[in-house]
C-alpha cells in the first residue's frame, strides 16, 4: 500500500464548496493539488439527474442523484443522509444513515459526491457584523451564555475582501445598497458581480404587510429600532440575473433544489472544473478512512476506493502531501477525525486534544408556515427562483439576549414544500387529489374555503379546473431559520456500526435548547401577524398530531399552550469550532487544526455560531482565505 | 431550505401492474433508442396489439372518443391536449375528426397507459364520450353513474393533471381525511406535460418556457391572451 501512494503538495477530502474552491485557487498557483471525493465523479452532463428528478415520485431535495440504495441504506459505500429517511424511521438505523440518538431528530442533509450538497438555493448573505461578537455584544457579564465570539481577526471588516471574492466565483446577484444594513459595510466602489433578482408578486404583498406593522404589536421582537424600519429585501443569491462566465440567467424554473435545469444557480462543479483544467486530481470513489500522525503532523490519509455504491468491490489506497485540507463537511469531517485512532496513538481522534471535535453541532432550526391569500388576491405561486426576498432585518437586536435571533424567507412554490405537513406528499399533488377524489387532506376541501356550499367536494370538468386554478394561486408559505445554540451535548460521535466499507457509522446527538424554542416562539407570533395584515388564512398543520412528535414542543403563548414544530435547513456547522485557544477550539482562525500544523479543517464546521445567514458564502470567503495562507505558507 | 421531518411521502413502493407498464416504457426507450434523457422527445409508436386490448390508440375514431371523454373530465379543450388536434369544418362530428399526432403525443401513452390497467373499465368510459360527444356535463354525469367509471374517470383526470398514475382502487378506499397514494409518474414527459401547472398559471417546477424575470409580473397581462383561455366545456 504505501508504496502505491499518491503524492501531492496538497491532498483534498472533499470536492464540496470549500475544497473546490481551495483546489482551483492552489492548483492556479501552480501547486500540485489532488482531491479525494468520497461519491461520484463530475457528471458529463446534468441530463440523467433531470430525468431522474422528473421521474421522481417524491421530488424531493435528493430526487436528483439518489443514493442507489436498492432498498437498503446500510449497503451503501458513501452513505448519506436524506430526506426519506426523516420519516417516523428517524432513529431507527437499519432505516437512516445516521445514527440518530436523540432526543430530537437532527432534519438536515447533505450530498457525497463531486461538487458536494449542490441542492442548494443559492443564498448567499454574508453575516451581520454581530454574528462574529455574539458574547462580547449580548452576553457580556452573564452567568451562561454559551455563544462565543469569533476569533478577533475574523469579523465583518476583515471577511469583507475575502466575501467580495466568494462573490465573484460563486457569481451573486444582490445589490449593495440593499444589503448595507445592520453594519454591513462594503467598500465604497464595490458592486455586487451581477444586478439583484427581481422580486416576486409574492414579495411584494409581504411588503405592503410589513408597512401596517406598528410599534406596539411588534414589541415582542424586542428591537431597538423602530418597527417601521423593517422591510423585505431581495436575497443575494448564487443565481445569474444576467449571463455570467458562460452561463445563462435565470429562467425561473421554480426548481434550485434540487437542481436547476440550466445551470443558472452555481454549483461547486463549476470551480471544480476550473481546478481539474489547471492540473488538479479528482479521484472520486475514494472514501478516506484514517489521517495517519507522525510526530504531530499528517504524514497521509489512507482511503478506500469502490466501484459501485452497494455491495462495492474495494481497494485501498494511500495519499501524502505538504498539506493536508479536510473539506468533508460538519458530519463527515468529525467522523474522519474521530475515525483515525493511530492504532490508538490518537486515541481521541486526530486533531482532538480540546475533545471538542463532533461538538456544538449546529443546524438553523427552520419554522414554516402556510397561508391562503383571500379570494381575488391571487399570488402566482409556483414561479420564479424557489425563494427571491427575505426579512433580514429582524435578525440582529438586543433580543438576542435572552432568544433567538431568526430570518424570514418568503417561498415562491406555493405549498409546494409545504402542504398538510407533507403528510400526504407535496403540492399540486394534494390539493388536486383533494378536489378531485373528494378528500381533504390539504385542508382547503371544507365548505368554509372552497366555496362550493359543502365539505370533501369532488369535482370533474371545468369546475375543478377552475376551483384549482382560484385555489392554488392564492396559495404561499413563509419560513423563518432560527439561531442555534452551540450546545456540547448537540454533537457527532461514531456509532458502533458500520458501513458497507467497514467504517464506523455517524450518530447524532441533538435537541432543541429554550433559547432557540423562544427565537421559534417569535417566529410564530411574526408569522400569525403578518397573516393577519395580509387577509391570509393560516393552514399551517403539525407533522402529528400534538403535542407528541419528535420535532414538536409545547409552549405557552399569550396563555394558551401552542404545539410548534421545526425542520432542518441542511445548514449542518460547528463540529470543529474556530478560536484563539486550542483548549476551548479545534482550528485557529484560517482553519488550520491547532495539533497539526499542516492539517486545514474547512467548511461551516469551523463555525463558532451560526448566525441566521445561509452559511455557504461565508464557508466560502472562509475557504478563499485559508486557500492564500495555504498558497503562502508553501512559497516560503 | 432543505428538509422538515415526516416526509414518509410516496416512500413505498408502486403496486406490481404499475413497475410492469414502467417496465414497458423504458424497454421500449432503451428499444428504441431515440428517447433523449430530457423530456421533449416523443415516444416512438407501439404495435398496439403487444397489449392484447381491442381499443386502438391508432384508430381516428378511437383517439377522438379518448379526447372528448378527456376534456370532459378535465375542462380542458381538445385542443390543448392534442394541439394538432383539427376539427374537420364538413364534417361537424367531433368523433369523426383526426387527433393528429403532435411531438409531444402523451395522448397515446395515456391511452394505452389506461388501456392496460383497465380495457373493459375504459371502453365503457369510451361509450359513454361517444353517446355524449357534444355535453361535458352529460359525460361527467354518465361517469359518476357508477363506481367502476367513476374511479378510473378520477384517475384518468389526475393522468392529464398529474401525469402520474393513481388507481382507481387507492382512489376508492381512500379515507375522506386523504391519505398518501401510490402514485407513479409516467414519464419524464408525462410529468412536464401535467396540465395542473397551466391551471396554477405557472410551469412545472423544473421545466420552465418562460424568460427572465416573469415572475415579477402578472400573468394576466392584458395585452396577451387570457391565460385560462384553454378552460371549456364546450366540445370540442
Amino acid at each position: 500500500m504505501a508504496a502505491s501512494c499518491i503524492t501531492c503538495d496538497v491532498a483534498i477530502v472533499g470536492s464540496g464548496f470549500a475544497g473546490s474552491l481551495i483546489a482551483n485557487e492552489l492548483s492556479q498557483s501552480g501547486l500540485k493539488v489532488v482531491i479525494l471525493e468520497a461519491g461520484r465523479g463530475v457528471q458529463p452532463n446534468i441530463n440523467d439527474d433531470m430525468n431522474r428528478f422528473y421521474n421522481a415520485g417524491a421530488k424531493v431535495p435528493e430526487s436528483a442523484s439518489p443514493p442507489d440504495m436498492l432498498g437498503d441504506p446500510l449497503k451503501l459505500a458513501a452513505g448519506r443522509p436524506t430526506t426519506l429517511m426523516l420519516g417516523p424511521d428517524w432513529n431507527k438505523p437499519e432505516k437512516s444513515y445516521l445514527v440518530q440518538k436523540g432526543p430530537r431528530p437532527f432534519t438536515s442533509t447533505y450530498e457525497r459526491a463531486a461538487g458536494g450538497t449542490g441542492h442548494w438555493l443559492g443564498t448567499s448573505l454574508r453575516l451581520v457584523p454581530s454574528d462574529f461578537t455574539m458574547k462580547s455584544s449580548f452576553g457580556k457579564g452573564a452567568s451562561h451564555f454559551p455563544f462565543p465570539d469569533w476569533p478577533k481577526d475574523i469579523n465583518s471588516k476583515t471577511l469583507s475582501a475575502w466575501y467580495g471574492k466568494a462573490e465573484a466565483e460563486l457569481g451573486v446577484s444582490a445589490d449593495v445598497g440593499e444589503q448595507s444594513f445592520l453594519g454591513i459595510e462594503f467598500p465604497s466602489d464595490y458592486s455586487y458581480p451581477m444586478p439583484r433578482i427581481p422580486g416576486s408578486l409574492l414579495d411584494r404583498h409581504i411588503g405592503d404587510a410589513l408597512a401596517q406593522l406598528t410599534p406596539e404589536k411588534t414589541k415582542f421582537l424586542g428591537m431597538d429600532k423602530p418597527v417601521t424600519s423593517i422591510k423585505v429585501r431581495s436575497l443575494p443569491a448564487a443565481r445569474n440575473s444576467e449571463p455570467y462566465r458562460n452561463r445563462r440567467a435565470c429562467a425561473g424554473n421554480t426548481n434550485c433544489i434540487p437542481i436547476c435545469p440550466i445551470q443558472a444557480k452555481y454549483d461547486p462543479t463549476i470551480t471544480l472544473n476550473e481546478a481539474t483544467n489547471h492540473g488538479a486530481q479528482l479521484v472520486d470513489h475514494a472514501v478516506a478512512s484514517e489521517i495517519i500522525i507522525e510526530n504531530d503532523r499528517v504524514r497521509q490519509i489512507n482511503f478506500i476506493r469502490y466501484d459501485k455504491e452497494t455491495s462495492p468491490h474495494t481497494e485501498p489506497g494511500c495519499i501524502k502531501a505538504k498539506v493536508f485540507v479536510i473539506a468533508a463537511n460538519a458530519i463527515e469531517t468529525p467522523r474522519l477525525l474521530l475515525m483515525s485512532k493511530n492504532k490508538g496513538r490518537t486515541a481521541k481522534g486526530v486533531a482532538n486534544s480540546s475533545g471538542l471535535v463532533g461538538r456544538h453541532l449546529m443546524d438553523h432550526p427552520y419554522y414554516l408556515a402556510w397561508a391562503l391569500m383571500p379570494p381575488g388576491k391571487p399570488v402566482f405561486p409556483y414561479r420564479g427562483p424557489l425563494i427571491t426576498s427575505g426579512i433580514g432585518d429582524l435578525c440582529d437586536g438586543p433580543f438576542r439576549a435572552r432568544r433567538a435571533a431568526f430570518r424570514m424567507d418568503i417561498g415562491n412554490e406555493g405549498w409546494n414544500f409545504v402542504v398538510a405537513g407533507e403528510k400526504f406528499g407535496s403540492d399540486p399533488h394534494v390539493t388536486t387529489i383533494d378536489f378531485i377524489n373528494g378528500t381533504n387532506a390539504s385542508g382547503l376541501n371544507v365548505a368554509e374555503h372552497n366555496q362550493l356550499g359543502k365539505n370533501n367536494a369532488a369535482l370533474l370538468g371545468v369546475d375543478l379546473a377552475k376551483k384549482l386554478s382560484d385555489l392554488m394561486t392564492r396559495q404561499f408559505r413563509i419560513g423563518f431559520l432560527v439561531e442555534q445554540e452551540p450546545d456540547p451535548s448537540n454533537r457527532v460521535t461514531l456509532s458502533e456500526l458500520r458501513d458497507v466499507l467497514g467504517l464506523q457509522r455517524p450518530a447524532i446527538h441533538y435537541n432543541i435548547s429554550d433559547y432557540t424554542r423562544q427565537g421559534i416562539v417569535a417566529a410564530y407570533r411574526m408569522q400569525k401577524l403578518i397573516f393577519e395584515k395580509m387577509g391570509a388564512t393560516d393552514f399551517t398543520q403539525l407533522p402529528v398530531a400534538p403535542p407528541s412528535g419528535p420535532t414538536q414542543f409545547e409552549e405557552k403563548i399569550d396563555g394558551k399552550p401552542v404545539t410548534l414544530s421545526y425542520g432542518g435547513a441542511g445548514h449542518i456547522m460547528g463540529t470543529y469550532r474556530m478560536g484563539e485557544d486550542p483548549k476551548t477550539s479545534v482550528v485557529n482562525s484560517f482553519q488550520r487544526s491547532h495539533d497539526h500544523d499542516n492539517l486545514y479543517l474547512v467548511g461551516s464546521g469551523t463555525f463558532p455560531t451560526g448566525g441566521t445567514a445561509n452559511p455557504t458564502l461565508t464557508l466560502s470567503a472562509l475557504a478563499l482565505r485559508t486557500a492564500d495562507k495555504i498558497a503562502c505558507s508553501l512559497r516560503s | 431550505m432543505n428538509t422538515s421531518p415526516n416526509h414518509e411521502r410516496h416512500a413505498t413502493a408502486p403496486g406490481a401492474i404499475d413497475d410492469e407498464q414502467r417496465g414497458e416504457f423504458s424497454r421500449r426507450k432503451v428499444l428504441g433508442g431515440a428517447m433523449a434523457a430530457t423530456a421533449l422527445v416523443a415516444a416512438g409508436p407501439i404495435n398496439s396489439s403487444a397489449y392484447g386490448a381491442s381499443a386502438d390508440p391508432d384508430s381516428d375514431p378511437y383517439m377522438m372518443a379518448f379526447l372528448v371523454l378527456s376534456q370532459a373530465l378535465t375542462g380542458i379543450r381538445i385542443i390543448n391536449l392534442a394541439p394538432e388536434f383539427a376539427p374537420d369544418k364538413n364534417n361537424p362530428g367531433v368523433l369523426n375528426a383526426d387527433p393528429g399526432t403532435d411531438p409531444i403525443n402523451v395522448k397515446n401513452d395515456y391511452f394505452k397507459w389506461i388501456n392496460t390497467s383497465d380495457p373493459a373499465i375504459f371502453e365503457k368510459l369510451l361509450q359513454i364520450a361517444r353517446e355524449h360527444s357534444t355535453s361535458a356535463s352529460d359525460i361527467i354525469n354518465g361517469v359518476n353513474a357508477s363506481d367502476d367509471t367513476r374511479f378510473l374517470a378520477r384517475s384518468i383526470t389526475l393522468l392529464w393533471y398529474l401525469g402520474s398514475w393513481y388507481r382507481p382502487a387507492d382512489l376508492k378506499s381512500a379515507p375522506p381525511t386523504g391519505k398518501l397514494l401510490d402514485s407513479t409518474v409516467v414519464s419524464a414527459k408525462a410529468y412536464t406535460q401535467g396540465r395542473v401547472w397551466q391551471i396554477a398559471q405557472a410551469h412545472p417546477m423544473g421545466y420552465s418556457n418562460m424568460q427572465f424575470g416573469y415572475w415579477s409580473r402578472d400573468p394576466k397581462d392584458p395585452k396577451t391572451p387570457d391565460p385560462l383561455n384553454f378552460i371549456s366545456a364546450t366540445i370540442p
